[in-house]
């Protein structure tokens, strides 16, 4: 018995003697407090010094896009929310849907898309500015791969503002990812926004190469930068930049032609394509067309307007290819069907195209009609009224020659990033088709609002624009 | 053992040990003999069960039965101590008698004997300098309940608790002494048996946010409220200081039950009962409804219905009606539950052992239930010489829920009465033609969740010197929690044409285990007037927290749907893996002299991997004294009073892990060959833990032989260095960075707790406890708040917990619009300029009146809970009166003509956007929030005991929680506003068997 109590003493001594060193080594062993990183995080200052991490950091931008923000063929994007919010699409959902709101043009400041569109670009655009301060700090990577880099991240970064832009009015061009600064910027005049655009997108084109990365056109390059400054500059009206711009694409044959068989345009090696997505898992395709195809009717989502499926021109080649319908006994719903693969292909069938070569086409038919060079103005034109099928549009005065234009871009770039609004807004004739067909329609609505919530936190934003 | 000693070789250490055994006890005293002694326990008239025999100078005791009979193994010359509350505790000295009988006589003064568990020690309630809250057992079984936090609704003062939802598996929001964080978090600090309990809920959004309110799951479901003892809710400085940065939101600390020495004991408790909602909120018939849709299209010009306005436009049977509360919440949850324990032990050694096996369904249509077994166990042993000692608890919970998707407490106010049939007449989900979202389409998927946790701790000490004892405080514990929600492609409208290579299911995995060691130094001292203790100590704990999801799309078929390997898409959703350390040093100084004046001075050293490199470690404590003057004054009706104050610095580290780190993150947003590689967060290297400084002072009393007794307390808490995740303009690409920040939140308030013994006669005994708290939340100071993104939300001077809201000024009989305050007169209304009016939301006042009865064997609990508030209303989540979704009855008293003096404007269909406009400011301003006060017969239990035999005993009962409220409040529920399913009436009947 005793030798137990001994036992014990001589335990708790140890017990003693333990404690005595734990307080000690509280004072020595800070290790205890440093975890390990994280599983699944690499510290920022490490990313841009890894070749694999830096390209990753980059090309991440390119799939928010596809999937998130703006770009993306899933209902979140621009090619559903303003193809509701002008005359492509009707809405079938339930109402209280945020995408109802935008069909009805019930939009308020607290409106949860206008909300997430905003937060999810400049997210976008904070993670752009991060890959760019981050290989500016670069140590170990090549120059070539830097500008490269670098030339996609300018192009993310100033393509996000350009929607932006065309969406809220006048915004702040965010270049920093330093919050301190973000948090209270303020709103610039349009001007001044393009201004950054502009310079944004110059250093980019010099950055980057005229050809593609790797065998497909899923990663800008030359071309594709001089694609968005042809559209940002026929947004501003610089109708002579904007020719010279579509010339350098146009002109490039050896990577870019027209498909003459229209069924081809959305494959994934179309001619025409000059940026795709590529999509996320290895065989599937595009968000588009599982967004856009139904197969019952009436359709669950959304539906094309009758007006824009009644307005093609007969034999238009696009109604009969791009436009799939489904009836039942009474009536019929169309849905777009430029996009028609659905599911895993085995191969990916489809890409979702950003830039094609046919709107090239169709703005500098626009430019230089504005520049009075109708000829080739209609020159450009028939050549994408050839390949639908129809006859060539005749010579008429200036004014006429742009409504011609304004149609065929809305027969041919139909569903796609919301193209007809921004022509509708851009040449102020919104109101004349809206005010008929949405009984919400408001002159101001041709500017969606500041979320309340931003107006509300950083005062700089201030005044909301007009009608909200 | 068995190879190495030879029998004959047993013999001999057998007869050593025979010779040994009694020479080792005459080193510890002088001539005992060990004898069992027996014995009754009464009043005088009658038995007094659960009284507690003691051995002095020991924590080994025996406790009474039903009958007042106890046993105990002692030894001669020993003396009993034997105790109950309520009565002068009496001690026996042995003298080699094996039968004591003990009548004790009732003296309310000893109810100042009960000992308080105060965490690393505990205290007698007459001696404690810092404020704790208790209840026990008895209270906890009145209550059928299956969450602990549940049983200590209303029940003490300064605690405030309210249940997220009425669904099985939910969590609870609990507030101590109010609410002292901006952003971080207000959850206290969990032990249980001196082992930290980590409260937060391993929920996560992409399974659960739809059914169970925040992914609020709460851990402290694996507890069974029948297998506690007690529990103690530290409040102030005095007794949180000790758990320095995790003290400051408070401390609750629950004690299981233990075993007790003596002849070994049965009990099986058998329940079964039902649940319902309580409430609905009135809605609009059919005829009114479509009444007020068709105004609301004629208000807007509307003349032919559109396509989509189904339910006026000829497509919806206009007939029909359905209570769509009733057809989706208004069931009937079954419940049942068997518990069984066994207890026992000598006077070296005893257990316990306890389990129960619990069902319950859902108020909801179809086969939903929740599911709960848990196991509990106790050992404890001294050593012979009982200077060693050791504790081990161990329990085990396994969970079982399945659930809804999506809570139908949100769809059904809306449903339009006559929207379709739910089934067609084949039985099969009715969509009639895609014009409806069937809301059983939800029910075809479900949430699933299996859950397990093992949570252990043992205690060990030994006494070095009689004033020295070493001790080691260590825990270990797991959990898992593994939920799903099913998407099969039944849940989709027909239309949409999915089959099961849509279907979907999203899977999430969470694993996390902790351990503790804190070893320990107690030393105590006393001499002639003066007593001394010391407790140092030091804490090393490590938690690892694992989580991984995935989302699984398209199957061969919907059986399949469960089985990820299954599906033809994978897509990882998350995967992490985080750790949170902690390492501390803590300290305890007590000093009582002639046991009237007590200091008590208490301290800790807390280093936490939550925060920067630069702040690692910070230091807390607090000082506490108490004086009783009751014995200088001698007043015959004051038998009791004790002054007590206390002040010291406590912390809040519940900011999350890592959040210092600068980091990119891998995520699912591949792109040709790259991983998604995204940026976590805003870096900002500089935060630490917030600061709470508390002080209190109370006054304890007690009157009339302390029939009536009565602590008046006021705390003063202050809370600075706010940890904030600063909300940011979108513009910065994030919502929000985590800063600290030199903001100050007081908290202070009264608290009020009375206990009387109203009527003690022999066959009826009526007890009554009553608390109150008046809580007053401010904001003191907030360094550019103009300037920062909380303008919105934070006023200096005012509550944390205001709403800024327009202020509706009532419809303008011209128009017929809603019409509110333009307070910055710049003739707009706009969020910025006019949402001005401060609307305070946190409780003016609130508490609990508990009544126990008791005649003959009959016996009555009844309890009312109380609260004092505003909160949201009913319109707050409504669509504008006149689309397509039903409204509140309120909304008929609407303006129609030119000159009406109407409460609700006109209706509209949503196409004239002023009156869109108008009604959504509506629900964000002064009309959507109304007075939320209630009082609620929380439980009422009855029960009939019937003593079979000696020791038997039979105790039928029957049990109700949230059986009736009092209220003006015309939403679903007073108390929780979130929207969810507010919580249920409970009914039980049980049956409780005791040999």
């Amino acid at each position: 018995m005793k030798t137990i109590i001994k036992q014990y003493q001589s335990h708790f001594l140890k017990g003693i003697t333990f404690a005595t060193m734990s307080f000690l080594m509280l004072l020595s062993c800070s290790d205890f407090l440093e975890p390990d990183d994280p599983f699944g995080q690499i510290p920022y200052v490490e990313i841009f010094e890894d070749e694999a991490t830096a390209i990753a950091a980059v090309t991440t931008l390119y799939a928010k896009l596809r999937d998130d923000v703006l770009l993306t063929g899933n209902s979140s994007g621009l090619s559903v929310r303003m193809g509701l919010y002008a005359d492509e699409l009707d809405f079938y959902g339930m109402p209280g849907e945020s995408a109802f709101e935008i069909y009805q043009h019930q939009i308020i400041a607290s409106n949860s898309a206008v909300q997430s569109t905003w937060n999810s670009t400049y997210n976008l655009i904070h993670m752009a500015n991060a890959a760019l301060e981050g290989l500016e700090k670069s140590e170990a990577l090549s120059q070539n791969l830097k500008n490269q880099l670098r030339g996609e991240s300018l192009f993310i970064r100033a393509f996000s503002h350009v929607h932006l832009l065309n969406l809220f009015g006048n915004i702040p061009y965010i270049t920093t990812t330093d919050f301190q600064v973000n948090k209270d910027v303020s709103r610039l005049p349009q001007n001044t926004v393009y201004e950054f655009i502009l310079t944004d997108l110059n250093e980019a084109k010099t950055l980057l190469d005229e050809n593609y990365i790797g065998e497909e056109r899923t990663r800008v390059n030359k071309a594709g930068i001089s694609a968005l400054l042809a559209r940002v500059h026929l947004y501003r009206g610089n109708w002579q930049e904007a020719e010279a711009q579509c010339n350098s694409v146009i002109n490039n044959t050896a990577l870019y032609s027209l498909e003459p068989n229209i069924e081809n345009e959305f494959l994934i090696n179309s001619n025409s394509a000059i940026l795709q997505f590529k999509p996320k898992n290895f065989g599937t395709n595009t968000h588009e067309a599982s967004t856009f195809i139904f197969i019952s009717v009436p359709p669950p989502f959304l539906a094309l307007t009758n007006s824009l499926v009644e307005a093609f021109e007969e034999n238009d080649l696009r109604r009969t290819h791009w436009i799939g319908e489904l009836s039942d006994d009474t009536q019929t719903w169309y849905h777009a069907h430029k996009y028609k693969a659905t599911g895993n292909t085995g191969m990916s069938l489809e890409y979702s195209i950003v830039f094609r070569l046919a709107e090239i086409y169709l703005i500098r038919a626009e430019a230089r009609a504005m520049q009075n060079n109708l000829q080739g103005a209609l020159q450009d034109l028939n050549t994408i009224r050839a390949r639908a099928g129809l006859e060539n549009a005749v010579a008429g005065s200036q004014s006429e020659l742009i409504t011609a234009i304004l149609n065929e871009r809305r027969f041919e770039l139909f569903t796609e990033h919301g193209h007809r609004w921004f022509d509708i807004k851009r040449l102020n004739r919104a109101s004349q088709i809206l005010s008929p067909i949405k009984p919400g329609w408001r002159e101001t609505n041709t500017l969606w609002p500041i979320p309340e919530a931003d107006l509300l936190i950083n005062p700089n934003l201030q005044p909301q624009n007009p009608g909200y | 053992m068995k190879n190495k000693y030879q029998p004959n070789q047993i013999k001999q250490l057998f007869i050593a040990c025979t010779i040994m055994l009694p020479l080792s006890f005459s080193l510890l005293a002088q001539t005992p003999s060990t004898l069992e002694v027996q014995g009754q326990i009464n009043d005088g008239t009658s038995p007094i069960p659960g009284a507690t025999v003691l051995i002095k100078g020991e924590q080994r005791g025996a406790v009474s039965d039903f009958n007042g009979q106890y046993s105990i193994i002692a030894q001669s010359n020993d003396t009993l101590v034997i105790s109950f509350v309520g009565y002068t505790t009496v001690e026996e000295p042995v003298n080699n008698r094996n039968t004591i009988n003990v009548v004790m006589q009732e003296d309310a003064t000893t109810l100042r004997e009960v000992v308080i568990n105060a965490g690393y020690y505990s205290v007698k309630d007459r001696e404690r300098t810092g404020s704790i809250s208790r209840i026990t057992a008895e209270e906890i079984e009145n209550q059928p309940v299956n969450n602990p936090l549940a049983t200590m609704q209303g029940r003490m003062a300064g605690v405030d608790i309210s249940e997220t939802s009425g669904v099985p598996g939910s969590g609870f929001n609990i507030q101590i002494r109010g609410r002292s964080s901006i952003a971080a978090g207000n959850a206290p600090l969990y032990i249980i048996d001196g082992v930290p309990f980590d409260s937060q809920s391993m929920g996560f959004q992409d399974t659960s946010n739809g059914i169970l309110p925040g992914s609020n799951i709460s851990p402290l479901n694996a507890i069974n409220p029948a297998s506690i003892e007690s529990i103690e809710v530290l409040k102030d400085a005095d007794a949180t200081a000790i758990y320095g940065s995790r003290g400051a939101n408070g401390v609750v600390l629950i004690t299981t039950k233990k075993g007790k020495e003596g002849k070994t004991r049965f009990s099986i408790q058998s329940a079964t009962g039902i649940a319902h909602t309580e409430n609905r909120v009135k809605l609009l018939n059919t005829e009114q409804y479509l009444e007020m849709r068709r105004e609301a299209f004629a208000n807007d010009g509307i003349e032919e219905f559109p396509f989509n306005a189904y339910d006026v436009n000829g497509t919806w049977d206009q007939n029909r009606y359905t209570d769509w509360q009733k057809e989706l919440l208004g069931g009937q949850a079954n419940l049942k539950q068997l518990q069984a324990s066994i207890s026992g032990g000598n006077q070296h050694t005893q257990f316990y052992l306890s389990g129960l096996a619990q069902n319950e369904t859902t108020v909801f249509p179809g086969g939903f239930n929740y599911d709960r077994i848990t196991a509990n166990s106790n050992l404890n042993h001294q050593s012979d010489n009982r200077k060693f000692e050791v504790s081990l608890n161990v329990g085990f919970s396994l969970e079982d829920n399945k659930l809804p998707n999506f809570d139908p407490a949100f769809t059904a106010p809306n449903l339009a009465p006559n929207a379709p049939a739910l089934f067609d007449e084949e039985g099969n989900l009715n969509w009639e033609n895609s014009s409806w979202t069937n809301p059983l389409a939800n029910l075809e998927g479900n949430y699933t969740s299996a859950s397990q946790n093992l949570f252990s701790s043992l205690s060990m000490g030994y006494h070095i010197t009689p004033q020295l004892q070493a001790k080691l405080n260590a825990g270990y514990g797991t959990s898992q929690l593994k939920d799903n929600n099913t998407f099969p492609h039944t849940m989709f409208d027909p239309a949409w044409g999915m089959d099961s290579s849509a279907s979907m299911i999203i899977v999430q995995e969470n694993d996390k285990s902790f351990w503790i060691a804190e070893p320990q130094i107690h030393w105590s001292k006393e001499w002639e007037n003066n007593a001394l203790n010391i407790i140092l100590g030091s804490t090393f704990q490590k938690q690892t927290f694992d989580r991984h999801g995935l989302i699984a799309i398209g199957f061969p078929s919907d059986r399949f749907i469960n089985n990820v390997s299954a599906a033809t898409t994978l897509i990882v959703t998350n995967e992490n893996k985080t750790e949170y350390t902690t390492q501390s040093l803590f300290a305890r100084v007590n000093y009582n002299l002639k046991e009237k004046l007590f200091f008590n001075l208490t301290g800790r050293r807390d280093g936490s991997s939550r925060f920067g490199p630069d702040n690692k470690y910070g230091n807390f404590g607090a000082v506490g004294a108490a004086w009783i003057f009751s014995e200088e004054l001698k007043l015959p009706w004051l038998n009791f009073g004790k002054f007590r104050s206390s002040y010291g610095l406590t912390g809040n580290d519940q900011i999350g892990d890592y959040q210092y780190l600068h980091n990119y993150i891998i995520t699912d947003d591949q792109y040709e060959d790259n991983i998604g590689l995204t940026p976590t967060r805003l870096f900002n290297p500089h935060f630490k833990w917030e600061e709470n400084k508390k002080w209190e002072l109370a006054l304890d009393l007690g009157f009339f032989q302390n029939r009536l007794s009565t602590t008046l307390a006021y705390y003063n808490n202050r809370s600075s260095n706010q940890l904030i995740q600063y909300p940011l303009p979108g513009t910065t690409g994030f919502t929000g960075i985590l800063a600290n920040l030199d903001a100050l939140v007081e908290n202070s308030g009264w608290e009020v707790e009375l206990a009387a013994k109203i009527i003690r006669k022999k066959n009826f005994k009526w007890n009554a406890d009553f608390n109150l708290s008046i809580p007053k939340n401010k904001l003191l100071e907030f360094p550019g708040l103009e300037n920062s993104t909380y303008n919105n939300q934070l006023v200096i001077g005012q509550s944390l917990n205001i709403v800024k809201l327009y202020k509706l000024q009532g419809v303008n009989p011209e128009t017929g619009l809603f019409e509110f305050v333009d307070f910055n007169n710049d003739g707009m209304i706009t969020a910025v300029g006019d949402r001005q009016y401060i609307a305070d939301l946190s409780p003016e006042f609130y508490g609990g009146l508990n009544n126990n009865l008791q005649y003959k064997n009959w016996s009555l609990n009844v309890f009312f809970q109380f609260m004092k508030k505003r909160g949201f209303n009913e319109y707050r989540l409504t669509n504008p009166a006149g689309t397509l979704s039903n409204q509140p009855v309120g909304v008929l008293d609407r303006w129609q003509n030119p000159g009406d003096n109407a409460t609700m404007q006109r209706f509209t269909s949503g196409a004239d956007p002023e009156a869109f406009n108008a009604y959504s400011r509506f629900t964000q301003s002064t009309g959507a929030i109304s007075d939320a006060s209630f009082i609620r017969l929380k439980t009422m239990a009855l029960s009939y005991t019937l003593t079979l035999k000696d020791l038997t005993s039979c105790k039928l009962s029957l049990q109700g929680q949230n059986l009736l409220t009092l209220t003006n409040f015309k939403g679903a529920d007073p108390e929780q506003l979130n929207g969810f399913m507010p919580p249920l009436r409970r009914i039980t009947f049980g049956v409780e068997l005791n040999f």
